[in-house]
């Protein structure tokens, strides 16, 4: 069957480039591997009556331009904005990150009279990072090697709003993106556990401690966000997580897409250096002059590509590219809310994202665990109860907990992850949450307990990366997935890549996936259509 | 005698500015605290802490005419790396005591990294651009560099601009895997600062040495810098004074004015060079009140945390190497197994710990029978301060891994002397016992050394100029930072 383009997973970006591709009037099939669309936005259910976002679990990144563009609104996707939250200490307290600037600013005064001007400071230089970036999340990163116009326009675009920033905040912004954000939080603020509920950010899904430079960065990563134009603020996504792929299968059949679940890749058939279409594994070919690659570029040309077709030397850098799972998940059911030794009663923010932590040196010292290839004894921990906010995730009455996890190898040096090692791995999480929530063990119905090897599996995420690659500089912009090919296409004519491994990275952004439309359509010689956005 | 300039501070970038300065004419004096010149590549408290110095940059050894001061280089360094089977000996771009093709892949690694260093090594004379419009001389300097780094090749170019930024602990497990080999390159990238190998950000200074002049024992030793730069000073009429702390820069309306010793007794000149720590000149001996506020937040959040500490050990008998030879005098010996044992070391440290297995490097000075030994990472703030408990229990640590790579060494050891960080940061005046004066890492380089504003020698009073590490490019002892500080001064004077 032949197909004016082919999209491989259906993932949130994969749907995303598909949905494009098709309001630009292409016929488009997607290809997905699972019984079921979302790659690692999905909601499930595991256990009758429950619904887990079982991957990722919250949503802020995903680009406005991209809603309005998609119509997911119209398609079912709805974003409950969540208040504040919080950080248990091991003393007992707790710290309130309350959305509410005068209330967050008597929390700060509580901690250290000094953090309340402090957070000022710091919120702002954040908040002038995130502007700068912004810009450039939907744009293609330029070759600074080439003469193309393009290129050199694209450079100048870059170097006149830096340029722009004027000499004191461009050095700021150098500094921001070499700097730790242990150093960068403790240049602004003097309370530990403010500086601890803060740092998570800089680390999640990152095989880097706090103390790492490069890691301010990473947080501006989880701030670029919004939710309904509260810059920074994170959300619900009604259902679950996989109500936003739903919303975009469904805008992508509005617009005369197919999907075809069930089956996974073989391999992407190229003839004379260029892209004929896909062979699943039941043995199915469909065929066009376009694919478009959802998965991770690892996947995609080491798996999935014969290497005849591919340069050395990319297929060299590719094999390079650092993946480095480090993150892991836990899904319960719970038969009731629990009760938080420290929250007052009725605390609204138990509402948003909680964290279990003394210092940042605790957060380090997790890092420390997982460079020697176990997981952390006292791991960092980003817990959330949707159904206080999201009933239809549980039945009445009952809740549901997420529970991200940092760190986890995706290689333990003490042998494979099996039953017994995940249980163990499980019930180290569960233990430092119970030493905060009493009543916790108790009333766990469920689990679902998710290794990085586990995701590798389930989702196609390499090493369980859960941004398809690391978000370090060498692997950043123009690097991104590996130099020369930071513009979703590859050395095979055709065949383009759409997934987290491209620029702007990892993340429920979908940033990738309009890019690498733009950049398909571009060489059809039509134009994206990002609506009233652009 | 009327003086032209001051120099705080003799050690090699005080004493390169004051003979650049001398030669061009001007009356120079330089104070130095302690009794002897040198800094920190002198003999100072009983021992030499920049004991295994790299060469000085030719354009300034050739620029002051050292050969007629008595410097004669001897032959660059070798390393030999213990904690494999056999040591490993590595000169240049070539090693021994690796399989083949181990050796083959450092030698094409050394090829292309000192390629890419070649291309950014140009800058490491120039003055910083400012960062704000700084007209067509400085956006030119800019453009070089640009045109320098394309002229590599696009594929050069790529993997630079891939790696830059990037870890030692990556590009090595890549290129030639992790052993003694890589543990002795992750050293020189690490040594001096406060990063370990997995740090992003430590393939940067590993270039910036390769950029550098590899690391030379002179005839005579370390002290022969020190006493041919002496001495090219008081040819070229300048005059260096010892036992002399400056305790204060007199600064009238923005322009500085002078200098007062401890003691009471005012020494005036129009211009002043400082050899001093960027934090020390402004914050104590300048002093906040003629700096704007975000001058002194820039320069109060330098990161100068340095993790080295230095040993002197007296031994009755030379080291021998495993299989019985003994290090020759142009031998740098290192202790670093393998990547990891720095990266454990870095741990302890950046928990504010002493290290179980710091990293070494050593120097076999057969004529004083001393050892010298660089350990880190040792944090200058120890948990619980460092006493003489704590003090004991790092040499102790340091004995215990000298005598597992070189068996025996530990029952010849008579004397020890020990420079922690924090020793190092009260005797030199350099905050946090950073050798370099100041991370060395992308935002606190080129136009942000020490910090944006302050990049281009000139300190925000007129007349006050920045001439050691802690200005571009940075620390070693290449002497480049007090030889650019010197042209660009001469530079002002012409213009007035």
């Amino acid at each position: 069957m032949r197909y004016d383009a082919i999209v491989v997973g259906a993932g949130h970006n994969g749907l995303t480039t598909a949905c494009f591709l098709a309001r630009a009037g292409l016929k488009v099939l997607v290809v997905e591997k699972n019984d079921y669309v979302g790659g690692a936005a999905v909601s499930r259910e595991l256990t009758p009556g429950w619904t887990y976002s079982n991957c990722s679990y919250v949503c802020s990144l995903l680009r406005p331009e991209i809603i309005r563009a998609l119509e997911l609104p119209k398609h079912g996707l709805q974003v409950i904005p969540y208040e504040s939250g919080a950080t248990f200490n091991s003393k007992g307290e707790y710290f309130n990150y309350a959305s509410d600037h005068d209330a967050l600013r008597r929390e700060l005064i509580r901690h250290d009279p000094r953090d309340a001007d402090g957070y000022e400071r710091y919120a702002r230089a954040v908040m002038k990072q995130c502007r700068f970036i912004k810009p450039l999340l939907l744009r293609t990163a330029p070759d600074p090697t080439s003469f193309r116009p393009r290129d050199i326009a694209e450079l100048l675009y870059i170097g006149r709003r830096f340029h722009g920033l004027g000499e004191r905040d461009m050095a700021e912004t150098v500094r921001f993106w070499t700097l730790s954000i242990a150093e960068f939080l403790d240049e602004h603020l003097r309370s530990d556990i403010v500086k601890a509920h803060l740092a998570g950010s800089g680390i999640i899904g990152t095989g880097l401690g706090p103390y790492s430079p490069g890691t301010a960065y990473v947080l501006l990563h989880h701030y670029m966000g919004e939710v309904d134009g509260s810059i920074g603020a994170w959300g619900f996504a009604r259902g679950g997580m996989g109500a936003i792929t739903k919303a975009m299968a469904a805008s992508f059949r509005a617009a005369g897409g197919e999907i075809r679940t069930g089956s996974g890749l073989h391999r992407f058939l190229v003839r004379g250096g260029r892209v004929t279409g896909v062979a699943l594994e039941n043995g199915d070919e469909f065929h066009a002059d376009t694919v478009v690659s959802g998965m991770d570029v690892r996947r995609t040309f080491v798996d999935h590509t014969e290497a005849a077709d591919l340069p050395g030397d990319f297929l060299k850098a590719v094999r390079r590219y650092r993946f480095r799972g480090s993150s892991g998940k836990l899904n319960i059911a719970l038969d009731a809310m629990p009760t938080f030794r420290a929250a007052p009663k009725g605390a609204r923010f138990l509402r948003g994202d909680l964290h279990f932590l003394d210092d940042m040196a605790e957060i380090e010292r997790a890092y420390d665990d997982w460079k020697e290839g176990r997981w952390s004894s006292s791991p960092y921990v980003d817990f959330l109860i949707p159904t206080q906010i999201d009933p239809t995730m549980a039945p009445p009455g009952k809740h549901y907990a997420t529970v991200f996890v940092q760190y986890a190898p995706y290689e333990l040096a003490d042998g494979p992850w099996d039953d017994a090692r995940r249980e163990a791995f499980a019930q180290t999480v569960i233990g430092k949450i119970a030493s905060h929530v009493p009543d916790f063990k108790d009333l766990i119905v469920h689990k679902e307990v998710r290794t990085p090897a586990d995701i590798e599996r389930e989702v196609g995420l390499t090493e369980g990366n859960i941004f398809q690659g690391e978000l370090t500089f060498d692997q950043l912009l123009f690097n991104r997935p590996v130099p020369g090919y930071a513009q979703y296409r590859s050395p095979v004519r055709g065949l383009y890549m759409c997934g987290s491994s491209t620029h702007p990275g990892g993340g429920v952004m979908g940033a990738p996936g309009a890019n690498a439309a733009r950049e398909v359509l571009r060489d059809l010689r039509r134009k994206i259509d990002m609506g009233a956005a652009a | 005698m009327s003086l032209d300039a001051i120099v705080i501070g003799a050690g090699h970038n005080g004493l390169v500015a004051a003979a650049r300065l001398g030669q061009a004419g001007r009356r120079v004096l330089v104070l130095e605290a302690e009794a002897a010149p040198g800094g920190l590549l002198g003999e100072a408290g009983g021992m030499r802490i920049a004991a295994m110095p790299t060469g000085l940059h030719p354009e300034v050894a050739r620029g002051l005419a050292l050969h007629r001061h008595g410097l004669r280089p001897g032959r660059p360094m070798a390393t030999l790396a213990l904690g494999g089977d056999a040591p490993l000996r590595i000169e240049g771009a070539a090693v021994t005591g690796v399989d083949a093709a181990t050796a083959a892949a450092f030698a094409d690694l050394h090829r292309r990294l000192a390629r890419q260093a070649s291309a950014l090594a140009p800058m490491m004379l120039k003055v910083p651009p400012r960062l704000r419009d700084g007209g067509w001389g400085e956006l030119m300097t800019l453009a070089r560099l640009g045109l320098g780094v394309r002229m590599l090749g696009r594929a050069e170019m790529r993997e630079l601009l891939r790696i830059l930024l990037s870890n030692v602990w990556d590009l090595l497990n890549d290129e030639i895997g992790d052993g003694a080999l890589a543990g002795a390159l992750a050293m020189e990238a690490t040594l001096g600062g406060a990063m370990g190998p997995r740090s992003p950000g430590t393939v940067l200074p590993l270039l910036y040495r390769l950029a550098g002049q590899p690391r030379v024992m002179p005839e005579g030793g370390a002290g022969a810098i020190v006493a041919a730069l002496v001495r090219a000073v008081e040819a070229a009429g300048g005059q260096v004074r010892t036992g002399a702390r400056v305790e204060a820069l007199l600064a009238g309306d923005d322009r500085v004015e002078g200098v007062r010793l401890a003691g009471g007794e005012e020494i005036r000149a129009p211009l002043v060079f400082s050899n001093a720590h960027p934090k020390a000149t402004l914050l104590d001996l300048l002093g906040v009140r003629h700096l704007d506020a975000e001058d002194v937040r820039r320069a109060r959040r330098m990161a100068t945390e340095g993790m080295v500490a230095r040993l002197d050990l007296a031994l009755a008998a030379p080291p021998r190497l495993p299989g019985g030879t003994l290090p020759g005098p142009g031998d740098r010996i290192i202790v670093a197994p393998a990547m990891g044992t720095l990266e454990a070391a870095f741990n302890a440290a950046k928990y504010k710990e002493n290290p179980d297995r710091p990293a070494l490097e050593c120097h076999w000075d057969a004529g004083a029978s001393r050892l010298a030994v660089s350990a880190q990472f040792v944090p200058c703030t120890l948990k619980g301060g460092w006493t003489a408990e704590a003090r004991d229990r790092l040499v102790a640590n340091v004995l215990s891994v000298l005598d597992a790579a070189m068996p025996g060494l530990a029952a010849e050891v008579g004397d020890v002397t020990l420079a922690t960080p924090a020793d190092i940061e009260a005797r030199f005046g350099l905050p946090g016992g950073h050798w370099h004066h100041g991370e060395f890492r992308v935002d606190q380089m080129l136009m942000l050394r020490p910090f944006a504003g302050a990049a281009q020698y000139r300190m925000p009073v007129a007349g006050l100029y920045l001439c050691g590490a802690g200005a571009h490019p940075g620390g070693d002892v290449t002497g480049l930072p007090g030889w650019n500080a010197a042209g660009v001064a001469l530079k002002d004077g012409r213009g007035r």
